[in-house]
């Protein structure tokens, strides 16, 4: 039956071409995003490895744990004596000492502000740093700097100019050299001033000491043996470790900041998998119904049932894999597209030439073919169970609507529905959010199901307008009424895309609302300075409060920063406050205890927290930290859920705690009160006047910092509605294949119609008019599904976390009338074909 | 069962009788090129008297189906010129072309006569629909009445009998009261019950109503209820039969199936 199948492709290729289309979308956006992070991952590895290539141990203050959330943690300076003990110890050969931080570059008094990170550091030469002079010169003495060539030829500077360096201390640098890293330019996303070792420490403010001492073993000397000998001159207050698993380490950590967005990645992509299969079981579905005669014919002339199965399925392997390998092809330009978007939002990946690895081109091409597979199989189910005898029959039912299903069947069909609204509902009465996944799941496949039930009553009333148009909308509305199984899987299609953009519009704005309203109730400082900069805990020099804190202007001065610990093995946040200063510009509510307490070195808790962990006043928790290990600290308070969010954590220190457990000394939000009669304007004036060193210092009215919170949600929001875009694109190339399928199934009433008197337009405004009329019912299904869904994950959300449903109706209107008009464009091609179809071959035709 | 509301137009089937309503001369029609050149229609000259039920018979390629399709502006001819009233049809555009099926002529077909999804009066007044005018209720009501589809209105096609879809055609073709009703085969998936009543009904609204209508037909017995018979042979007219009757048909289309050369009359 090979043949067979293979010369069916052939022929009806323009009827496979759009279905292929659909697998190659889907497979190239699941290719592109493995690859994207293959890509990513294989960077960092390389960036970091290329870092150490040269350096066989790397030995650093010790910490209880060296990353969370993807962010290293700051370590205690090395002494001058620690170089002079890895010195003496008879394997090693050479030690460098390097003092690296942070230092914002300046170029002709602009700050230039890199995505990632503004690198301060020592030179190190071969080998034991990656950065090679290109030109000029390393920094030998005081005043000099080099840079990496990247970002020196984006700030347009060259050797012999002048560049400033801020960091707690404003540091004016001869550029006397440009380097490369390895083979590239620079490090993506970041700059880098690389200056003397004596430099660095004093603009860092290390004294003698420096970060991390980098060490080669001695010719001969193995690295492990290095590595024993050199911890054990050592001993435990430092970590001694290879290069490699350093190297390892942080590029794990900066894998682990990537992670979220591979995450959002994987979904998307699953979602345009699933929207591909809809699309592809549609066709085949259609394809089938319309060879009907011809595959009655194989049967009469002795095609075995199984045979008949395995040419439809031959079909969809051929499709399948076609499509796999296209799409896998794509996907290496579709990684670059993906980066591109995700830059876009604001979400930089590193870059570099995309990294093609066999397994991800495997799963790309076997994904395509089980999909297109899986999809076909109903079609060859039902293309096995034509009769040999209707090939006999005069007519052929071709519209696919066979006898409605029986009222025992219909109940059944309902089940997977039911199901799925109560699920929805117990959610919302009060059943854990989780049980919205399966709901959802049962809520589709019943409304799939049921679907070919209802959607003759739903075609007739959306396309209830279509009667005004005359007897061209009369037509398409009873066209799209009387295929009630096309119409719903095309519907269906379309109408996931449009649910998955509502549900996440519903809950992105949702969470927005809540946490702009909740800091905006808690917050009431006049003034907030922020970093601009999108460092997870905040950036802001402890210079800004002091500074802030000592103009005549303001009033009051509070200071609010953010560090990383273990709960249990957990990585958790807390929030360090100053509790004298603190209810000076917040509003904050305690239902048990009292911050003030917190000045004696213990923890308040969230009540959220309080209640989920069963604490009370009293309570002492186990909290690990990098720098301190685990510590034991007493609950001496709980705060309203509401003002904790406002806060950002659900735990709270004071300063002095957070100084003894953390070695991190940047703040992450100032909030200012002003002074008693001083205009807003001339406090926010006097406040930018101090901040003039900090450029990354935002200054922001309290209405301002309460939107900035959901900046983060809005960025996310508009990176996964433009990735879903492409899942509403695939099932828009469903909308024009079933339209083209069935304008081909209709040609002998479109050519009766030309016949007596409709007109080509009005040929062509009767399939648009479907086009949009099954867009609209996708549009109505999508938002209907969307919003419910995400009413209710709101409101189970709800419960743990102030939070209230916010609809925001412009956006859902917005996503409609995209729909609508994205069917009329679906419907162009095949209206067009409908319309020059010739009148005389179409009534000529059987 | 009358149908004299409606003024007819003189109906006796005299000669020397009006304008007729259709006048072809010297249609060519080429398929093909070379050696596959197919001459369907090759120099045909046509008049269709008004109010009279015209049959255009001859064995198949004669191009009785080209003819007709030529005529009621549904394709084009290579060579001639075809008249409909005052309007040269070949001279017509596309869009003109459509606007005249329309507006001045009706169509029965053999069969898939009825859009599917619409019911049997909306198929009825699917060509005034189509041209945004609303039916003469009485005109309507008139033809459903005589076509006895009173109880069928509200079927959709696949709930009638053959019959009762080939009548639903029929006052689809006579709804707009056209200038010309052309019908190809209309019978030819009738029974031959149904094939009669059919007939008779095309003849009366001929005789009564004074309708002109065109039928081709290859069957002897649906072509005995014309008042007249055309007959076409290799793409052009062999004859003509007035008044005729199966055995006068059948005699007459004996002679056209003759390989032979033409029969002349």
């Amino acid at each position: 039956m090979w043949h067979l199948t293979l010369r069916d492709v052939v022929a009806h290729r323009a009827r496979f071409a759009l279905t292929l289309l659909a697998v190659v979308l889907a497979v190239t956006f699941v290719s592109g995003s493995l690859l994207l992070t293959d890509t990513s991952d294989h960077l960092l590895d390389e960036q970091f490895g290329t870092a150490a290539a040269g350096v066989d141990l790397t030995v650093r203050d010790a910490a209880v744990f060296g990353a969370a959330m993807g962010v290293e943690v700051d370590r205690d300076p090395l002494g001058p004596d620690v170089v002079d003990r890895v010195r003496s110890v008879e394997a090693v050969d050479q030690v460098m000492p390097v003092a690296e931080g942070q230092g914002l570059l300046e170029v002709d008094g602009e700050a230039v502000v890199p995505s990632g990170a503004s690198v301060l550091t020592s030179w190190a030469p071969e080998p034991f740093g990656a950065f090679a002079v290109r030109e000029g010169r390393a920094p030998a003495a005081a005043g000099e700097v080099v840079l990496d060539v990247a970002t020196a030829t984006a700030a347009g500077v060259g050797v012999g100019d002048t560049v400033a360096v801020l960091t707690d201390l404003r540091t004016d640098l001869e550029v006397v050299g440009l380097a490369g890293f390895g083979d590239a330019d620079g490090l993506p996303g970041a700059t880098i001033a690389m200056v003397t070792l004596d430099d660095a420490q004093r603009m860092l403010e290390l004294g003698d000491g420096v970060s991390e001492l980098r060490v080669t073993a001695a010719d001969g000397a193995s690295v492990p043996d290095v590595l024993a000998a050199v911890r054990q001159a050592l001993g435990d207050d430092y970590d001694v470790a290879t290069a490699q698993d350093t190297a390892a380490a942080s590029a794990d950590a900066a894998k682990e900041q990537l992670g979220s967005l591979g995450l959002v990645l994987t979904a998307m992509s699953a979602a345009a998998v699933l929207v591909g299969g809809l699309l592809i079981a549609n066709t085949f579905a259609i394809v089938t119904s319309q060879r009907r005669r011809e595959l009655a014919l194989l049967r009469a002339a002795g095609a075995t049932s199984g045979q008949v199965t395995r040419a439809v399925l031959g079909e969809a392997v051929l499709i399948g894999v076609l499509g796999g390998v296209l799409g896998a092809a794509l996907g290496v330009l579709a990684a670059g597209g993906l980066r591109s978007v995700m830059a876009a939002f604001g979400l930089p990946l590193p870059e570099g030439v995309t990294v093609v690895s066999a397994s991800s081109v495997v799963v790309s091409v076997v994904l395509g073919l089980v999909v297109t597979v899986v999809s076909a199989v109903g079609a060859a189910r039902r293309a096995a169970r034509v009769a040999p005898v209707e090939a006999l029959r005069a007519s052929v039912d071709l519209a696919g609507g066979r006898t409605s299903p029986s009222r025992a069947r219909r109940a059944l069909r309902g089940v997977p529905l039911a199901l799925g609204l109560a699920g929805v509902a117990a959610v919302v009465a009060g059943a854990p959010v989780m049980v919205l996944v399966p709901a959802a799941v049962a809520t589709v496949v019943g409304l799939a199901l049921l679907g070919p039930v209802l959607m003759p009553s739903l075609a007739r009333l959306v396309g209830a307008p279509l009667l005004r148009t005359g007897v061209t909308g009369h037509l398409a509305r009873e066209s799209a009424a009387r295929a009630p199984r096309r119409t719903t899987s095309t519907a269906m299609a379309l109408a996931l895309g449009l649910a998955l953009i509502a549900f996440m519009t519903v809950v992105a704005t949702s969470l927005r609302e809540g946490m702009t309203g909740t800091y905006r109730e808690t917050v009431t400082a006049d003034l907030v300075v922020e970093s601009a900069r999108a460092e997870m805990l905040g950036g802001l020099s402890t210079d800004v409060a002091h500074h802030v804190g000592e103009l005549p202007e303001v009033a009051a001065m509070s200071r609010l920063r953010y560090g990383h610990w273990l709960d249990g093995g957990q990585t958790s946040a807390l929030s360090a406050i100053d509790p004298a200063t603190l209810a000076e510009v917040t509003d904050l509510d305690m239902v048990a205890g009292s911050l003030d307490a917190l000045a004696d070195g213990g923890v308040v808790v969230a009540a959220s927290v309080a209640e989920e962990r069963g604490l009370e006043v009293g309570d002492t928790v186990t909290m690990t930290f990098s720098y301190t290990g685990d510590q034991r600290l007493p609950v001496v308070g709980v705060l309203d859920s509401v003002d904790a969010q406002a806060l950002s954590t659900g735990w709270f220190v004071s300063l002095d705690t957070y100084a003894a457990h953390f070695t991190e000394d940047l703040d992450a939000s100032v909030f200012v009160r002003a002074a008693d009669g001083v205009p807003a304007d001339e406090v926010r004036a006097a406040v930018e006047g101090v901040l003039a060193d900090h450029p990354t210092a935002a200054v922001r009215d309290q209405a301002a910092a309460a939107e900035a919170r959901g900046a983060t949600v809005d960025q996310v929001l508009g990176l996964v509605t433009v990735l879903l875009v492409l899942t509403v694109v695939i099932a828009l190339l469903g909308i024009t294949n079933t339209l083209a399928l069935s304008v081909a199934e209709r040609t002998r009433e479109i050519g009766l119609l030309r016949a007596v008197g409709g007109t080509r337009r009005q040929i062509g405004a009767m399939v648009r008019s479907e086009a949009v009329l099954v867009a609209a019912i996708a549009g109505a299904l999508g938002l209907a599904l969307g919003v419910g869904l995400g009413a209710a994950t709101v409101t189970a959300l709800g419960r743990s976390a102030p939070l209230a449903i916010a609809l925001p109706a412009g956006r859902l209107a917005v996503v409609l009338v995209v729909a609508v008009v994205a069917g009329l464009v679906a419907g162009l091609a095949p209206s067009r074909r409908a319309a020059r179809m010739d009148v005389l071959q179409a009534i000529a035709t059987h | 069962m009358t149908l004299l509301t409606t003024p007819p137009s003189p109906t006796d089937a005299s000669p020397g009788a009006p304008a007729p309503a259709a006048l072809a001369r010297g249609l060519v029609k080429v398929y093909g090129r070379g050696s596959t050149e197919v001459r369907a229609l090759d120099g045909a000259d046509v008049t269709i008297p008004a109010g009279r039920l015209t049959a255009v018979m001859g064995p198949s390629g004669s191009g009785k189906s080209t003819l007709m399709h030529a005529m009621a502006g549904l394709d084009h001819v290579d060579e001639g010129s075809i008249r409909l009233g005052d309007t040269e049809v070949t001279a017509l555009s596309e869009r003109q072309r459509t606007l005249l099926r329309r507006e001045r002529l009706g169509f029965v077909f053999q069969a898939f006569n009825l859009v599917p999804s619409l019911t049997a009066e909306e198929n009825i007044t699917l060509p005034l629909r189509l041209a945004g005018r609303s039916a003469d209720r009485t005109w309507l009501a008139e033809l459903v009445a005589t076509l006895g589809l009173g109880d069928r209105l509200t079927h959709r096609p696949s709930e009638l009998s053959g019959g009762q879809q080939q009548r639903v055609a029929v006052a689809r073709a006579l709804v707009t009261r056209p200038e010309i009703v052309f019908a190809d085969e209309p019978t030819g998936n009738l029974d031959s019950r149904h094939g009669h009543a059919l007939l008779a009904f095309l003849q009366r609204a001929a005789r009564e109503l004074g309708q002109t209508v065109v039928m081709v037909t290859h069957d002897p017995t649906a072509a005995s209820f014309a008042d007249r018979v055309v007959f076409l042979a290799d793409g052009r007219v062999a004859g003509e039969l007035t008044d005729p009757t199966v055995p006068t048909v059948l005699a007459r289309m004996a002679g056209l199936e003759q390989p032979a050369p033409r029969a002349e009359v």
